[in-house]
């Protein structure tokens, strides 16, 4: 009895003095981290970092100029500690930014580069020399590849392959500014004539790629992504990685404090990032994500080609701008965007005002970074397709280049206008879209094209699910190529919209979770 | 057995957080915490256990924020301080300019460039490298390539390096890095026709040459860690060319972090980077003359790469590293005084847009 006493008493004890060192922050602590959604895979090395320095982390995941966004207008500052983004590049050119900025350290590097399936990269030579950036847009220009890439705004492989090709284009030796960018324009249309494939995140690219890798000859994509992929075992062909002899632009992961945080999350900051930097854990880091290590000690592994030149990344915001800008209303393939909207009874009252203000947000109404990035483009043909018992009338809309500002403002009116009443057609409304979209592509093929579903509950009129799969599997293969991307809301039926995801090759987004605006701007990432 | 065993066990326990409560709460166990704001690049030697161990020794204890030179001699509220510790003699006259305080300079070290083997050759075949007795980099030279646009491509029978960047030197932002304000502080000096920039005249007259410096690189880091960290890590390909202060040259070499090939150049002329400690009361006074008088210390801040007031210290760290450092640096010029040097990097700032 008595010993037991004096352990319970040790035990009291050693309590007591863990309890010091939290507070004298030697050990323990808990760091909140808005992340790049790509740092999932860190998951491991961060459990490890819990057990080996009791130091717990916890990520909230964003896309970049969203991210961006939160640190410049102070939301991300709220609930965070410190930011841990691809990069810091885009978002230490914003006012204000620097000084949310506290200490930073980089982590790993992953250049952004171009895989492309082995035997597409033979038949260009490009496993033998290395291509420059000119040769492989004139390449694409010719259609003698294609490629996924991902949305700028929305993900830092994406932006960071817009800014490599484009320096590397202009073909100035030094920083990219806005003349440069508008000289350059007709090859880069070439470049991006090759896409086929976008997406709002480097995993789902990757993942769509790896689900089906007829759908195009190659990605631009991180070489860690690139790597993973081919180590995966689930490619029938390998990826060749092409390194521009040009050079590249290289993710750098900076764990960042943000200048707000309290005192004692710097003390965890700087035992985290001494961790992450711990030779043992940078080699952890590239066994498992085949990102490179960022200390001398560390041997890079072979897969990794040799270290590519860095091409200069824009010093002025205006520059940086002008390029994204460029990209979405002059450059890459225009979208052919579907909505199909559910206006049936329970969509009355807070759900249609909701709809209605996450429309009209992409309108230009939003004049955030991220709204002037993610509203509908120049070029870009909008189709708006409510439904209840039945499909109502498509309204297409077509943004034009000069003076978009008009028809911006009719779908604004459109929107202003949906009533809520009577059932949920969902399967013949989505037939309809799908018919309405080869019209359209019968007119016009050259668009990337996505349908978007919303719906607050299950069908209850006309097809069902396995009508729809049915009719579905009788369509061409073009239209089969469509991607249909669902938004869960309200009672939404999860497993049918889940299965219509994997159905088209597209994915679900939860607009139960986050807000309907939220979902409707993510989604712009994969339009 | 067991339980006597337990029981001291438990006892020693209880002992040993008494004293680590005590000793928590600082003063009153004949410990003093003092409070520092320092330029980021001496955060490692105030982390040092060993350095920590000394200052305990003399009842110190030393908690330190990280700022860069700039802010610190501007928008820091040093009332949370006992003493500042920026990077450059400018930022120390300024903050002396805002309080009456005495200075100690404890230990300082040159600008250099750092490179590799193969592009410490092309430009010795350029011109714009000398390898006696230790490696220079002529910045007169240097700034002509620039104003040339010449790229590494460009470089006669250069088939070690055949990118087509511009020659860069790799330097942090020069809005808000002190080791960028130094190296602007060099190149005006160049660009001035060798003489330290003194009034608005001649500001007007090196600013468009000096700005391109920094902007025809891009987008730039803030600390001075990153770029060098690049050059240690990344190499030759992101970094050919990296502006940084001695000590972490040869900080890197005591810790085993530098690889075969890396190269060491004196820029002609340079600039001492002087870390000087601003006293804000008492305590922090302690501090600065600790630093200053301390052969241990003193000591220890050659082991991170500083000179210190005894050359000697300095020269045995680089001898048994092995860094070809000059011993003693020739070709030093002043900074420009705060103001100036402010001008010009408002400038600079300018053009950034």
């Amino acid at each position: 009895m008595r010993r037991r006493g004096t352990a319970v008493l040790a035990a009291a004890v050693l309590a007591l003095a863990a309890g010091c060192d939290a507070t004298g922050a030697e050990s323990g602590g808990t760091l909140r981290i808005l992340a790049s959604s790509e740092l999932a895979d860190l998951r491991p090395v961060l459990a490890a970092a819990r057990k080996d320095i009791g130091v717990t982390v916890k990520l909230d995941y964003t896309g970049t100029i969203d991210g961006v966004q939160q640190v410049v207008d102070g939301t991300a500052e709220r609930a965070h500690d410190a930011i841990w983004f691809s990069s810091n590049r885009y978002l230490a050119l914003q006012p204000g930014a620097r000084a949310a900025l506290g200490p930073s350290v980089k982590t790993m590097a992953s250049p952004v580069v171009l895989g492309l399936r082995a035997s597409v990269a033979h038949g260009l030579g490009w496993d033998r020399t290395r291509p420059t950036w000119a040769a492989i847009a004139a390449a694409a220009g010719a259609k003698r590849f294609t490629y996924g890439m991902t949305n700028p705004v929305s993900s830092n492989s994406g932006f960071s392959a817009l800014v490599g090709v484009t320096a590397a284009l202009a073909d100035t030796g030094a920083a990219l500014d806005t003349a440069a960018v508008d000289r350059v324009a007709p090859k880069l249309r070439g470049f991006f004539a090759a896409q086929r494939l976008t997406s709002g995140s480097s995993g789902w690219l990757s993942d769509t790629y790896a689900a089906d890798p007829g759908r195009v000859d190659g990605l631009v994509n991180y070489e860690s992504v690139l790597l993973t992929l081919n180590a995966s075992g689930k490619l029938p062909e390998p990826l060749t990685l092409v390194y521009p002899s040009d050079g590249v632009v290289t993710a750098d992961y900076p764990l960042t404090l943000l200048s707000s945080a309290p005192r004692n999350a710097s003390d965890t900051f700087r035992r985290l990032t001494a961790y992450l930097l711990r030779p043992a854990v940078q080699r952890k880091i590239m066994d498992a994500t085949h990102r490179r290590p960022v200390v001398p000690g560390v041997r890079p592994s072979a897969g990794f080609g040799p270290e590519p030149p860095e091409l200069p990344f824009p010093a002025r915001r205006q520059a940086a701008d002008a390029l994204i800008d460029a990209y979405f209303n002059r450059l890459r393939r225009p979208s052919r965007t579907v909505y199909v909207l559910d206006v049936s009874g329970s969509m009355e009252g807070s759900r249609l005002a909701s709809l209605k203000s996450a429309l009209t947000a992409l309108t230009g109404a939003d004049t955030s970074l991220s709204g002037r990035f993610q509203r509908f483009h120049d070029r870009e043909e909008v189709t708006l397709l409510p439904f209840s018992d039945k499909p109502g009338p498509p309204a297409t809309y077509v943004v034009p280049e000069r003076n978009p500002g008009a028809e911006l403002a009719r779908i604004r009116n459109y929107a202003g206008g949906l009533r809520a009443r009577g059932g949920t057609a969902i399967y013949d409304s989505l037939e309809r879209a799908f018919a309405v979209v080869g019209e359209q592509a019968a007119r016009e093929p050259d668009r990337l094209t996505s349908i978007v579903l919303m719906s607050d509950g299950e069908s209850n009129a006309g097809a069902d699910a396995g009508d729809f799969r049915a009719w579905y599997g009788t369509r061409p293969a073009a239209l089969r190529g469509v991607p249909v991307f669902p938004i869960l809301f309200g009672e939404s039926a999860t497993g049918e919209m889940n299965d219509l995801a994997t159905l088209t090759r597209g994915r679900t987004f939860d607009a139960r979770t986050q807000s309907l605006s939220s979902v409707f701007r993510e989604i712009r990432g994969y339009q | 057995m067991r339980r006597t065993f337990s029981i001291v066990l438990a006892g020693a326990l209880i002992v040993g957080v008494v004293i680590a409560i005590v000793q928590g709460r600082g003063s009153s166990g004949g410990t003093v915490t003092v409070r520092g704001v320092i330029g980021s690049e001496k955060q490692a030697f105030f982390d040092d256990p060993a350095v920590r161990r000394v200052l305990a020794r003399h009842g110190l204890k030393v908690e330190v924020d990280p700022a860069g030179s700039r802010e610190i001699a501007t928008s820091v509220d040093l009332g949370k301080y006992d003493f500042a510790f920026p990077s450059s003699s400018p930022a120390a006259d300024k903050i002396r300019q805002r309080r009456q305080a005495g200075r100690y300079t404890p230990f300082s070290s040159p600008m250099v460039v750092a490179t590799f083997q193969p592009i410490a050759e092309l430009l010795e075949k350029a011109g714009v490298v000398k390898r006696s007795p230790v490696w220079t980099f002529d910045v007169a030279r240097y700034l002509d390539l620039v104003a040339r646009n010449v790229r590494w491509d460009g470089l006669r029978g250069n088939t070690a390096y055949p990118v087509r960047k511009n020659i860069l030197v790799s330097t942090t932002d020069p809005r808000s890095s002190n080791s960028a304000a130094m190296y602007l502080a060099i190149a005006s000096y160049v660009a001035n026709g060798d003489a330290v920039v003194r009034n608005p005249a001649e500001e007007r007259k090196v600013l468009p040459a000096l700005s391109r410096l920094f902007l025809d690189q891009g987008y730039t880091d803030n600390s001075s860690e990153g770029p060098f960290a690049d050059y240690l890590a990344l190499g030759m390909g992101k970094t050919p060319l990296v502006c940084a202060y001695e000590a972490q040259f040869v900080d890197a070499a005591v810790r085993g972090r530098l690889k075969p090939g890396m190269v060491l150049m004196y820029p002609s002329p340079t600039v001492l980077s002087k870390h000087t400690l601003i006293p804000l009361d008492g305590r922090g006074d302690r501090v600065g003359r600790l630093l200053s008088t301390d052969a241990e210390l003193q000591r220890l801040a050659a082991r991170h790469g500083f000179r210190t007031a005894d050359p000697a210290q300095f020269a045995a760290v680089a001898r048994e590293r092995r860094v070809p450092v000059a011993p003693d640096l020739i070709d030093v010029v002043d900074t420009p005084s705060y103001d100036t040097l402010e001008h010009l990097l408002t400038g600079v700032a300018k053009a950034y847009g």
